[in-house]
């Protein structure tokens, strides 16, 4: 570990295999990120998002910063994002943005205006950074990377440090405040009560009808049929459309032979 | 290699003010839990108003020390640092009161339930019986230690990490108030959108400034602005972006937009604590990254502070002619005056500096007044916000109306007045610093700017009272004094100002370690 930090540490260039590794996993981040912009399905966007950053996560590792590089991809890529795909899954899959301009025009222009700011910026950085000479990297490794990381923060940034555990209670009592609705006791509905509702005439208290998956054909759009014949709406998915299936499509599969 | 780590040396008495109101968040965030619901909004409220004297007492008392830098660097404790902590605890305790009143409305400004959907019965229901959350007392707590440590932070990162501390609660504050809820959560998306992106263009500015100076902290980069063999192209760009995330904080066109909405959503104690503490905390920070950090590149940095005054200024006034809500005028007011406060930023002089801090106490005071008038012009509905609403108050409530007379004209600057004194130390600052074209538009755009504060003085006064114009309620305790504290305070620092311009003037120029 050590032996390859110093190696790359020491090359000023970038050639070899990191030089490969960068061509190659910097078109997949920047596409990662155009696509999560793009893509219309918010778990999309979501899995779009997780391979931007674990080439990004990759990079760190490149540049000698294992640790981040790590953290990018455990604590972003593995835990954030798998949150919020799982806050996506119950809010439901299916409830994509709306693509219709409040602002007449404002998607052109934020379009042109955003390729102009990166354009500056990407020559700005271009012109300051091209023929800079990368050093310093040797010194703030000298005791490996995690320990100096840990000696900056227990150091230098040990009071800011304290200070971020300010945040972390803002944001747990932003969330109490926002998401969390205190039921009065009257408004709690006891079992029996609960149990009487479930009874009441109109009400159909047994499990829901699976779908028709197995009488008559190999897919879960297929709705159940009742004792009298009816199809019943209440045996599929909500998510899925209704549709008339074709006989293709009820026809059982892989048992032509 | 495996020398000993050494813990480094915290002056725990520099940093008390900020623990002090940092553990008072958290004991707050315990009352809510652990206090029965009837006491808790008195429990909250006395907690929060002694932790605020505690850390103004703390603060005092570290002013007749030396200048510390404390934590290697980190933090610095100076004579400006001070004086805008102070500035910013006494501005919190006056918000304090207006944001704890619950006498003008049942159960204060805030709701109860920020998760029930609004308009509908459950939320009807919740407006007229139930008492506000109590949780806006520690989210204040925590917004204010974090407008102290963004006043003293001597490094970029200390800083971010304090933009995002007081920046958060703030955006919470904002989706609170009781009535015209969904207006309320738009300010406060709004708002954290915004407020991210700013943010982020912050962070990026400091890598920039990272990969040019090696280091984050305001002295090393002064020493690399010296002798860098760095392209200053990523000097500027970093400094930009910087700029950018600061500029969003203080309101500054064109990083404004966001301004009129959040000021116009919030409970309007929330607004209040924004339009005076807020502004203090990113002036301290935007005073101290310049004059610090950045100083050497002075001759830039005036070309482009300038222009973006210049158009703060005009734009603010302009558009403040055309508002016919009051909280939305008195945003725009606030950008103008944003763009009188960038006046004293770049004349980087000690001069500047002390104005600008006058500036921004003066400014405080006053706003926080007529923010306060704001919360008593009322009806059935709630407040009352629109100008035809406040046509004829003059006849109605002779005080009040009397009272936010001589508050606007305090905005307008006219003389005996906190604004006059305010507003003449700021141009001769920049007079001083060879500025004199700014000054130029400002007192062009000062001209602009008296025109909708006259016109609400014309309509409050000249006009009948028609059938819809509101009763002005009586203030509760708290509303009061929070109203003749900012008015004394204006009035005072207008006919005597020379305590608080020696004060300014004591505190002497930031630290730099």
């Amino acid at each position: 570990m050590n032996l390859s930090l110093e190696l790359l540490a020491a090359a000023g260039d970038v050639k070899g295999g990191e030089a490969a590794t960068f061509w190659i996993l910097a078109p997949i981040a920047v596409l990662g990120a155009l696509g999560m912009v793009w893509a219309r399905n918010a778990v999309h966007s979501a899995l779009f998002l997780v391979i931007s950053m674990l080439c990004l996560g990759v990079f760190y590792v490149l540049q000698a910063g294992p640790f981040i590089g790590m953290v990018q991809i455990i604590v972003y890529t593995g835990a954030i994002m798998m949150l919020f795909l799982f806050v996506l899954m119950l809010v439901g899959r299916d409830s994509s943005d709306s693509l219709i301009e409040t602002l007449r025009g404002q998607r052109m222009v934020a379009i042109l205006l955003g390729v102009g700011l990166s354009l500056l910026m990407g020559i700005a950085l271009y012109r300051a950074l091209g023929d800079s000479d990368p050093k310093g990297l040797t010194e703030a490794n000298a005791a490996g990377n995690v320990t100096g990381l840990a000696r900056l923060i227990f150091t230098k940034y040990v009071y800011v440090f304290e200070v971020t555990s300010a945040l972390l209670i803002t944001a747990a009592v932003g969330a109490m405040i926002l998401a969390h609705i205190q039921k009065s006791p009257e408004e709690k509905i006891s079992q029996p009560e609960r149990m009487l509702k479930r009874f009441l005439p109109g009400n159909y208290p047994a499990p829901k009808p699976g779908p028709g998956v197995f009488s008559t054909s190999d897919s879960v759009a297929t709705p159940a049929r009742l004792p009298d014949g009816t199809p019943s709406d209440r045996s599929i998915s909500k998510i899925l459309p209704t549709r008339e299936l074709t006989s293709a499509d009820v026809a059982p599969k892989g048992t032509e032979k | 290699m495996n020398d000993k780590l050494q813990l480094p040396n915290l002056d725990y008495a520099a940093l008390s003010p900020m623990l002090i109101l940092f553990g008072v968040a958290c004991i707050g965030v315990l009352v809510e839990g652990f206090v029965p619901r009837r006491i808790r909004h008195g429990v909250q409220l006395s907690l929060s108003l002694l932790g605020l004297v505690a850390a103004l007492v703390m603060v005092i008392r570290q002013g007749s020390k030396d200048d510390v830098v404390t934590a290697q660097t980190a933090v610095a404790i100076d004579g400006p640092g001070l004086f805008l902590s102070a500035a910013i605890i006494v501005l919190g305790i006056v918000s304090l009161l207006l944001i704890g009143e619950r006498s003008l409305e049942t159960g204060g400004a805030f709701v109860a339930q920020a998760a029930v959907t609004a308009n509908t019965d459950a939320d009807r229901d919740q407006a007229a019986r139930t008492t506000g959350a109590t949780e806006v007392f520690p989210l204040t707590m925590f917004a204010l230690a974090g407008m102290l440590l963004f006043c003293t932070a001597n490094d970029l990162l200390v800083m971010f990490v304090a933009l995002e501390v007081f920046s958060l609660p703030l955006y919470l504050l904002c989706a609170l108030a009781r009535r015209r809820r969904l207006l309320s959560q738009e300010a406060a998306l709004k708002y954290f959108l915004l407020g991210s992106f700013a943010s982020a263009f912050f962070l990026f500015g400091i890598a920039l400034i990272y990969g040019y100076a090696g280091q984050v902290d305001f002295k090393a980069i002064d020493t690399a602005i010296q002798n860098s063999a760095n392209d200053d192209i990523l000097l500027y760009v970093g400094l930009a972006m910087l700029a950018i995330g600061l500029l969003f904080k203080a309101a500054a066109v064109p990083f404004h937009v966001w301004t009129p909405d959040v000021y116009q959503g919030a409970p309007t104690p929330v607004t209040a604590l924004m339009a005076a503490c807020t502004k203090v905390a990113a002036f301290g920070g935007l005073l101290r990254l310049v004059y610090v950090g950045f100083h050497r590149t002075e001759w830039e940095l005036q070309q482009v502070l300038g222009t973006v005054a210049v158009i703060t200024m005009l734009v603010g006034a302009i558009l403040a002619v055309t508002q016919t809500d009051i909280k939305r005028l008195l945003a725009y007011s606030s950008i103008a005056n944003a763009g009188y406060l960038l006046l004293g930023v770049l004349s980087v002089s000690e001069r500047g500096l002390s104005s600008s801090m006058f500036y921004l106490v003066a400014y405080g005071f006053t706003v926080l007044a007529a923010f306060a008038v704001v919360t008593l012009v009322r009806d059935a509905d709630g407040e009352a916000t629109h100008l035809s609403r406040w046509a004829g108050l003059g006849r109605r409530s002779p005080l009040y109306a009397s009272l936010f007379t001589f508050i606007l004209l305090a905005f307008a600057g006219l003389p005996l007045t906190s604004g006059f004194t305010a507003k003449f130390g700021i141009f001769a600052a920049a007079i001083d610093a060879g500025q004199t074209w700014l000054v130029i538009a400002g007192v062009v755009s000062s001209a602009i700017l008296a025109f909708p504060y006259l016109r609400v003085v014309v309509m409050m006064w000249l006009s009948e009272p028609g059938e819809t114009t509101p009763a002005v309620s009586i203030p509760g305790a708290m509303t009061a004094a929070a109203l003749v504290i900012g008015t004394v305070a204006t009035l005072v620092l207008g006919v005597a100002p020379s305590v608080l311009i020696e004060a300014t003037e004591h505190a002497g120029i930031f630290v730099s370690k």
